[in-house]
């Protein structure tokens, strides 16, 4: 297991995707706060988190990217997560925060613009 | 002439050995150190004075004849001694040096003396110009070559014959400058050294002091949060309650509270504030006094954590939520009734050993105002244990970043069932003690256990 968080950043088409690695915690979320902020005041609307390589998620990796959903929101945006691990989806689970994103189970699907898993 | 050139030059390269020398040794006095710092006495002065008089001794005296003129570096102390000490210091300086270079004698003797007084004189006003300040490297060097191209002029003005200071001055005005420069660099680099590396110690020692201020701050803050912490649990008959959280730095998150109701009805609370740190601990604030005031007034569970999350929800900026698990006990009926709202299921232990959860049944509270909450009730019975924990117990991590697993709580939990709330909690906190080892552990940990029956 690591014990660091990469955040990755690629453009499919107009949709930017971040990619995060490893595990987002308390000391690690704020790096993928810092890009997530700077996609959002960059003017990007529509963000897909990959989250098929993350290990572990803390309540401030939770905060972070609500603090992000409620950004877009107000705005007009929207925020897809894609491929979430099963540890992952317990998390998201337990908090309710299942029914609060757009959940999509590869990112695929997330960039298709169905409707959420 | 060229083999005299060469002498003349590692002549020169001695001298500056030996500056490098002085220079090191009296700047390392308390006395240079206290006029740098601008503190001024009649004994540091007077002691700078001596110091840079004998340097400027030695500099007529390490001097090598160049057509009956010594090529000499006098005015070098005078020089530092004012860019140190200001003008009654360079002065001083300068008037030893140039009473020595009385006694030596020569046609240039007078213009020679002079010209080191004046010296000494005219970098003490640049250290006055200065603010009192030693100046940069750049101004100390220019100093020096403008105050040795005088004393050029002042021996071109004063000393007679006119022909033989011509030559005089052709021949050593060179050298002559270059190397009062030198020393003069050698000293600045080193002075200026020192006033960096006190300058880094004073930044150091202010940081300290700053972070000493801070760490008494947290602990005050510590005992803050504290103190909203129920101060002793009821006590309830027929059953048995525990409690405790640790936070994993000097404030946390975490909280739990134990209310009592109308009727008899006693509140528990238990919930986890986001993140951690000050703002965590701040948000903790924030919800339980939210909490508190919100189960007071309202007589039903969902209610309650209703109106806390519409308040809440409101002053959460940057996605601060809490995940919470309420629950109101009937002791007389023996029913709970709870909200969760986000929060890690609490195990309910039947004495039997059949376990279950209490699973959500709302959002964390401040992501959305206006979520909705239910509430489900159970019926107690004696011998039934209940537990209510944050993730830092089931996410406490060992050396290789295993979690200590909600299977394994739920095993610990289900084999204590026939012991009191106060031993289940201690067996808990053990268990996981046990697991960690001397892993650091960075989530605040908290548990509340209750116990039908003793």
């Amino acid at each position: 297991m690591s014990t660091n968080l990469q955040v990755a950043e690629q453009r499919r088409g107009d949709t930017p995707v971040l990619s995060l690695k490893g595990r987002m915690d308390a000391t690690t979320s704020p790096d993928a706060e810092v890009q997530l902020t700077r996609l959002i005041e960059g003017g990007d609307r529509h963000i897909v988190v990959d989250l098929s390589e993350l290990e572990y998620i803390s309540s401030a990796g939770l905060r972070v990217l609500l603090a992000g959903l409620k950004r877009l929101k107000q705005c007009g945006g929207a925020m897809k997560l894609a491929a979430l691990r099963p540890e992952i989806q317990k998390v998201f689970d337990i908090a309710g925060f299942n029914r609060l994103f757009a959940i999509y189970p590869t990112l695929e699907e997330a960039l298709g613009g169905g409707q959420a898993g | 002439m060229i083999p005299e050139l060469i002498t003349a030059f590692i002549v020169l390269f001695q001298m500056m050995c030996v500056v490098v020398v002085f220079a090191y040794l009296v700047t390392r006095t308390r006395f240079y150190s206290e006029i740098l710092e601008g503190i001024f006495s009649w004994k540091n002065q007077l002691i700078l004075i001596l110091i840079f008089g004998i340097i400027s001794i030695y500099g007529s005296e390490s001097g090598i004849v160049i057509l009956g003129a010594p090529l000499n570096i006098r005015d070098l102390g005078p020089m530092v001694a004012g860019f140190v000490g200001g003008p009654l210091v360079g002065l001083g300086a300068g008037m030893i040096g140039a009473g020595y270079r009385m006694t030596m004698g020569g046609f240039s003797a007078i213009a020679c003396s002079f010209a080191t007084i004046l010296a000494g004189l005219l970098a003490g006003l640049i250290n006055l110009a200065n603010k009192r300040q030693f100046p940069g490297i750049v101004l100390a060097i220019s100093g020096a070559i403008l105050i040795e191209g005088l004393h050029m002029g002042l021996v071109l003005l004063i000393c007679r014959p006119l022909s033989q200071a011509v030559e005089l001055v052709s021949e050593v005005a060179f050298p002559m400058i270059a190397a009062n420069a030198a020393g003069m660099f050698i000293f600045a680099f080193i002075t200026l050294n020192l006033e960096n590396e006190k300058r880094t110690t004073r930044e150091r020692d202010r940081y300290q002091a700053e972070l000493q201020r801070k760490n008494a701050e947290l602990q005050i803050a510590r005992e803050i949060q504290e103190s909203f912490l129920p101060a002793s649990l009821p006590s309830l008959p027929g059953y048995s309650l525990a409690a405790e959280s640790r936070p994993a730095r000097e404030v946390g998150g975490d909280f739990y509270d134990v209310l009592a109701s109308p009727r008899g009805r006693v509140g528990l609370v238990i919930a986890d504030v986001s993140d951690k740190g000050v703002p965590a601990a701040l948000f903790m604030a924030l919800s339980t006094t939210v909490m508190r005031a919100s189960a007071a007034w309202h007589q039903r569970p969902r209610d309650a954590v209703s109106d806390a999350n519409a308040l809440i929800a409101r002053e959460s900026s940057s996605g601060m939520f809490v995940t919470l698990f309420f629950c109101l006990l009937d002791p007389g009926a023996g029913t709970l009734t709870y909200v969760n709202a986000g929060h890690n299921p609490p195990l309910l232990v039947r004495k039997n050993g059949e376990i279950s959860s209490l699973t959500l049944t709302g959002i964390a509270l401040g992501v959305e105002g206006g979520a909705l909450y239910e509430e489900r009730s159970v019926d107690l019975g004696a011998g039934d244990l209940l537990v209510l924990y944050t993730d830092g117990v089931t996410e406490a991590e060992d050396p290789s970043q295993k979690q200590f697993g909600e299977e394994r709580l739920a095993a610990l939990v289900r084999a204590q069932r026939s012991c009191t709330a106060g031993e289940v909690l201690a067996a808990i906190q053990a268990a996981v003690s046990a697991h960690t080892l001397t892993a650091p552990q960075y989530d605040d940990m908290t548990l509340v256990v209750l116990k039908v029956g003793s």
